[in-house]
């Protein structure tokens, strides 16, 4: 009877639904990730980028006239010293006190000129350069005075030049750089949502039920152990999937955040019906093989805290999976479409990557629901077991 | 061939637990298998409460478990209404009502969301159920807490609503596990009386328990288990002819156990 699912369904929606703690635990997830990954992108920001109060200060030895003038113009003072005093400066930049200290040979310049690559025996004249990676404002000073010593060393034997006047060489369009950014963290992403909200629910309906005492009251209904399974797993599939868009929703809201200067290149409405139609059958297909699994996990556990544990072997690999999707392009041979999971993975960075083949998607999908319906039929299996059910 | 009036009809019914190891030095044997139920046959006639007696650990729970087919039998088979345990679970199940104090109600829900849950798995109709449900709440004193959660239930109160919920179906045949342990003597009293109202109104009853005043105040016939065998079967009045029905089984386990230090 097709109503004893739904009554089995029901009841688990209002178990969940009208558990303010459970409600929170779907839920905060979302908020988590948005309110982490916000802060992350401006920490990562701010690690990164110099401080704008006070113009970084080089010490400098032998500095010359033009080389000094250069790294003025470009915001960094010029602090002349003595030979002697470059070890303390030394200290100063371990100790974050001071920025930037540079050595150049006495007679720099007349070195330099002298110099000939072909014919010069001798190695080419050397500066030290002495920073502290860990303090933005010595570490963007090293970085311009790197990048300008290059330039200046170039200037002085041009033979050729690349992409002179042009602004903009990398010709790639807005909509695949989103693309790409987006295929390479969202299915990762994805798959430890989805992952998280089965793993909050299913340990609970199931070993819950069983270390309560609750599930044996089902068994003694005339209800099917199958209709049980189904019913169980059907409903914890359906909240772990709101749970799970809930929180790829507030990913995408925060990814700009995250990324920081690469934010103006994300943008999820590069996507059309077509794409988030073939995403939501893989996420479905995904969330119902999870659930199985979990299920089947949380129903060996004898209770809630036991199923947590055991599961974790499951995390692990689904976590591997994730992020395998991180690396290398996607898979266009279908026989890795067969695999369950991994199948899920690369339909989703095809998808998001916006170049996919419809026909392995729907492979994956059908290979997750053979699996998921296995699943099912072991769950009943096992809710058959007295062993299994009644083990103290 | 199950003979007239007669309701449940056991035969032969086995069952061997294996003992973890922590369970072998707690009963203190070598011994990987136990032995719960050995070739118990037994049968209740309709209308009658029929009490299953022995000391703990006599197998009494797990016939009954088997009975209300939550276990399987390893071996035999019982006859319940026409429907046997081993092939037809689903119907058993569904002529059935079974309460023990290892079948718990969800904290979560309260009372009245219970009962029209299970009133629709047993395929009750809805005017059916809320009619039954009006009846058996007020009788219980439930309705004052119809709508608080099981889990703010007082003990006394979460047993009186399990016991309405698993009779939910107005089943004919009503087995219950040690139906007054644990409770207060009024909430006892509630429960006896209820089983002797059930008898009343034509259901068979059967009961396990150790406590003989509750066979003697309820049962019409008893069988007696020791160690997985049924020793006697027989109506309360003529195992209670000569002798009190305490005496009868003291006789009865010193013959077959020995002395009772």
């Amino acid at each position: 009877m097709k109503s004893n699912i739904v009554a089995v369904m029901k009841k688990e929606f209002s178990r969940f639904v009208g558990d303010r703690r459970m409600i929170v635990m779907l839920l905060l997830p979302a908020v988590l990730i948005y309110v982490v990954y916000s802060f992350m992108g401006v920490a990562m920001q701010s690690l990164t980028s110099p401080d704008t109060d006070h113009n970084p200060v080089a010490y400098t030895v032998n500095i010359p006239d033009t080389i000094a003038m250069l790294a003025q113009t470009a915001g960094i003072e010029i602090e002349r010293i003595g030979s002697g005093e470059a070890a303390g400066i030394k200290d100063k930049i371990t100790g974050k006190a001071a920025d930037l200290l540079m050595v150049f040979p006495a007679d720099f310049d007349a070195q330099v000129a002298s110099y000939d690559v072909q014919t010069s025996n001798a190695p080419a004249p050397n500066i030290e350069i002495y920073y502290n990676s860990t303090v933005p404002n010595s570490l963007s000073s090293y970085n311009i005075m790197i990048s300008m010593l290059d330039a200046y060393e170039s200037s002085l034997a041009n033979k050729f030049d690349i992409n002179r006047g042009i602004a903009d060489s990398d010709l790639v369009t807005a909509e695949d750089l989103s693309a790409s950014i987006i295929s390479t963290l969202m299915p990762m992403l994805m798959l430890m949502f989805l992952y998280s909200g089965c793993a909050g629910l299913a340990p609970e309906s199931i070993s819950g039920e069983k270390e309560r005492g609750t599930l044996a009251t089902l068994l003694v209904t005339p209800l099917k152990r199958s209709q049980l399974a189904a019913g169980k797993i059907f409903s914890l599939c359906i909240l772990a999937f709101i749970s799970g868009l809930i929180t790829a929703f507030s990913t995408i809201l925060s990814l700009p955040n995250l990324m920081g200067a690469a934010k103006d290149y994300i943008d999820a409405g590069i996507y059309g019906a077509r794409d988030y139609m073939f995403l939501a059958f893989v996420i479905l297909s995904t969330v119902l093989l999870m659930v199985a699994l979990i299920s089947i996990i949380s129903a060996f556990s004898k209770s809630v805290k036991e199923a947590n544990a055991a599961v974790m072997p499951l995390m692990v690999i689904i976590m591997l999976i994730g992020v395998s999707g991180m690396f290398g392009s996607t898979h266009t041979e279908l026989v890795y479409y067969l695999i369950p999971l991994y199948g899920s993975v690369q339909s989703m960075s095809g998808v998001f990557a916006l170049d996919y083949n419809g026909l392995n998607i729907v492979v994956s999908c059908i290979s997750n629901l053979v699996f998921a319906g296995i699943g099912v039929f072991a769950l009943t299996k096992m809710f058959n077991s007295e062993k299994i059910m009644f083990s103290k | 061939m199950v003979l007239m009036g007669v309701i449940l009809q056991a035969n032969g019914l086995n069952k061997t637990f294996r003992l973890s190891q922590k369970q072998q030095k707690l009963q203190k044997t070598k011994d990987k298998f136990k032995k719960a139920v050995d070739d118990l046959s037994f049968e209740a006639h309709e209308g009658e409460v029929f009490g299953l007696l022995g000391p703990n650990g006599a197998g009494k729970t797990t016939t009954l478990r088997m009975l209300s087919t939550l276990i399987k039998a390893d071996d035999g088979d019982a006859i319940i209404d026409g429907a046997s345990i081993r092939n037809e679970p689903e119907k058993v199940r569904a002529k059935i009502g079974f309460l023990t104090s290892e079948l718990k109600l969800e904290d979560f829900f309260t009372p009245n969301y219970l009962f029209d849950f299970f009133a629709k798995l047993h395929g009750i109709d809805p005017s059916t159920a809320q009619r039954r449900k009006a009846d058996l709440f007020k009788k219980f004193g439930i309705d004052e807490f119809a709508e608080v959660k099981v889990t703010n239930l007082s003990t006394g109160m979460k047993q009186k609503a399990s016991l309405v919920i698993s009779i939910v179906h107005d089943p004919n045949i009503i087995i219950f596990d040690e139906p007054t342990n644990g409770l207060d003597v009024l909430t006892a009293k509630v429960v006896t009386d209820f089983l002797l109202e059930l008898k009343a109104q034509g259901k068979t009853v059967i009961v396990s328990t150790h406590i003989f005043s509750l066979i003697e105040k309820i049962c019409d016939r008893v069988g007696i288990i020791i160690n997985g065998h049924m020793i006697v079967c027989d109506t309360l009045a003529k195992l209670t002819a000569d002798k009190t029905l305490e005496d009868v089984f003291f006789d009865i386990y010193e013959e077959k156990v020995g002395r009772i230090v």
